[in-house]
């Protein structure tokens, strides 16, 4: 069940990217880089398909999590 | 994700903090059934296009209520700090005016501007449509991200998210024969194209061989559905169940097996069925292996609706048997699809199997034959046969 965390997927990407498991302890980029707005691209909401984006929290303090459940 | 969620409840239970999930995700209803399952009741958005281009997953960030980026999160441990610098902190807003809404792009005016333009135009087209098309929209995407790659193949998010809306199709009532094998192919042309993308990798794994993957990639669902049952629950239904591929152990070798029956009709002497009752389709993952590697064939055996044809499931299992050429392996020769419990049934029947290239070979493309043999009926209370349908698995050997 590791593969749910962010060890087994973003480690094996970072070992990935960077060659070699000496560099797994590193986060790899993610390409949202703090400071910049979260883009506001609207996807279909899982519930019933109508388009939403992260824009729709303003006001809320949000964990956004980018996730698979495999 | 369940342990941010466990970590961060005190928070979300007192309007500190919301927690909200983008899905990466080919069939994303399984991750609403590993919600239920986990009782993480967020609001999820669907990016099975990968429209975000996230490299990888998962990715937690801390957004503040401008919708800024404060911190790219690292596992649990961040929590703690998550509390100090993140919450206990004030943020000015950089975004003048109010937030944007998520409204409608003018599809038609992006359609018009792919038709006058270029590949890029079609990509936007596509990407939009993908949101924000109509219900019956899958045909439309494939055709826009089909018009990109043709004009640039060297696009590979165009090349993903083609696979993704073949895919898509395939599971779809609208599917066409070749559906799932473009999708594998595109997904593998991205990859070619960047092999680093995690996802774009994951995708192809987790209905690729057990060789290249990394873990069963849905195995959780029958705990998570014991789990959810016993709490008197009744789980999510899911569009799509997983299987063959999706449910694999990886492994570190390819392991044959030796077979211990007799070929069942080794001189062809039982009828053939053409497709006049049964339609196959058959996808290799990966269509191409280099010498030495492993393609799973995954073959589906589609009762004709049109015909009324169903299995007669009172005798013995489906067979699939195999016959690799030299060089060639084949995990087992002889496979078996079990018998549902009731007399006649309609369903799709499913049979992975997974062979392996000769480590050297002149030939770039082998044809692997097999057969299937089944019971089947022709119509409500029609005539039930005995039948065999030849199957001809390609291989292909990519170019060094």
């Amino acid at each position: 069940m590791a593969r749910f965390g962010w060890t087994a997927g973003a480690m094996a990407a970072a070992s990935l990217l960077a060659g070699g498991p000496a560099a797994a302890q590193e986060l790899p980029p993610t390409g949202f880089d703090p400071g910049g707005v979260f883009p506001t691209t609207a996807f279909p909401s899982l519930e019933d398909g109508t388009p939403m984006s992260v824009a729709d929290f303003r006001g809320k303090r949000v964990i956004l999590h980018v996730f698979a459940s495999w | 994700m369940p342990g941010w969620h466990e970590a961060t409840k005190e928070l979300q239970d007192a309007g500190e903090i919301q927690m909200v999930g983008i899905i990466q995700e080919q069939h994303p209803d399984r991750a609403a059934l590993f919600m239920q399952w986990k009782e993480m009741g967020w609001p999820l958005m669907v990016d099975s296009y990968n429209l975000l281009e996230a490299p990888y997953v998962p990715i937690s960030l801390a957004l503040d209520e401008h919708g800024v980026i404060q911190q790219v999160l690292r596992p649990l441990e961040d929590v703690g700090e998550l509390d100090e610098a993140f919450l206990s902190s004030t943020f000015d807003d950089p975004v003048t005016g109010p937030p944007p809404v998520a409204t409608s792009p003018d599809l038609e005016t992006l359609r018009t501007r792919a038709q006058q333009g270029g590949p890029d135009d079609w990509l936007a087209y596509g990407n939009a449509l993908a949101t924000w098309g109509p219900e019956d929209r899958i045909d439309a995407v494939v055709d826009a991200f089909s018009r990109v790659v043709e004009a640039d193949p060297d696009k590979g998010w165009a090349q993903f998210r083609l696979g993704v809306a073949h895919r898509a199709r395939y599971d779809s009532s609208d599917r066409e024969p070749a559906d799932f094998q473009k999708a594998v192919d595109h997904w593998s042309a991205a990859l070619a194209l960047d092999p680093n993308q995690y996802i774009w990798r994951r995708r192809i794994q987790q209905y690729g061989p057990r060789l290249d993957k990394p873990y069963p990639f849905y195995d959780w669902v029958i705990q998570a559905r014991e789990e959810i049952a016993a709490r008197g629950e009744e789980p999510l239904r899911l569009a799509v169940e997983p299987r063959g591929a999706e449910f694999a152990e990886p492994a570190r070798e390819f392991v044959t097996l030796e077979t211990t029956v007799a070929e069942p009709d080794p001189q062809g002497r039982v009828l053939r069925d053409e497709g006049d009752f049964i339609i196959l389709e058959s996808t290799a993952v990966p269509r191409e292996v280099g010498f030495g590697e492993v393609a799973r064939f995954h073959l589906v055996f589609r009762p004709i609706a049109a015909k009324k044809a169903h299995w007669n499931n009172e005798a013995e299992e489906m067979v699939l048997w195999v016959d690799p050429p030299r060089g060639w392996e084949v995990e087992s020769q002889m496979l078996t699809h079990p018998l549902p419990p009731d007399l006649v049934s309609q369903e799709d029947r499913i049979i992975e199997v997974e062979v392996r290239a000769p480590t050297r070979s002149l030939r770039r493309t082998a044809t692997i034959p097999a057969y299937a043999l089944y019971y089947v009926c022709e119509d409500v209370n029609g005539i039930c046969m005995y039948r065999r349908q030849d199957v001809e698995l390609t291989a292909r050997i990519r170019s060094r």
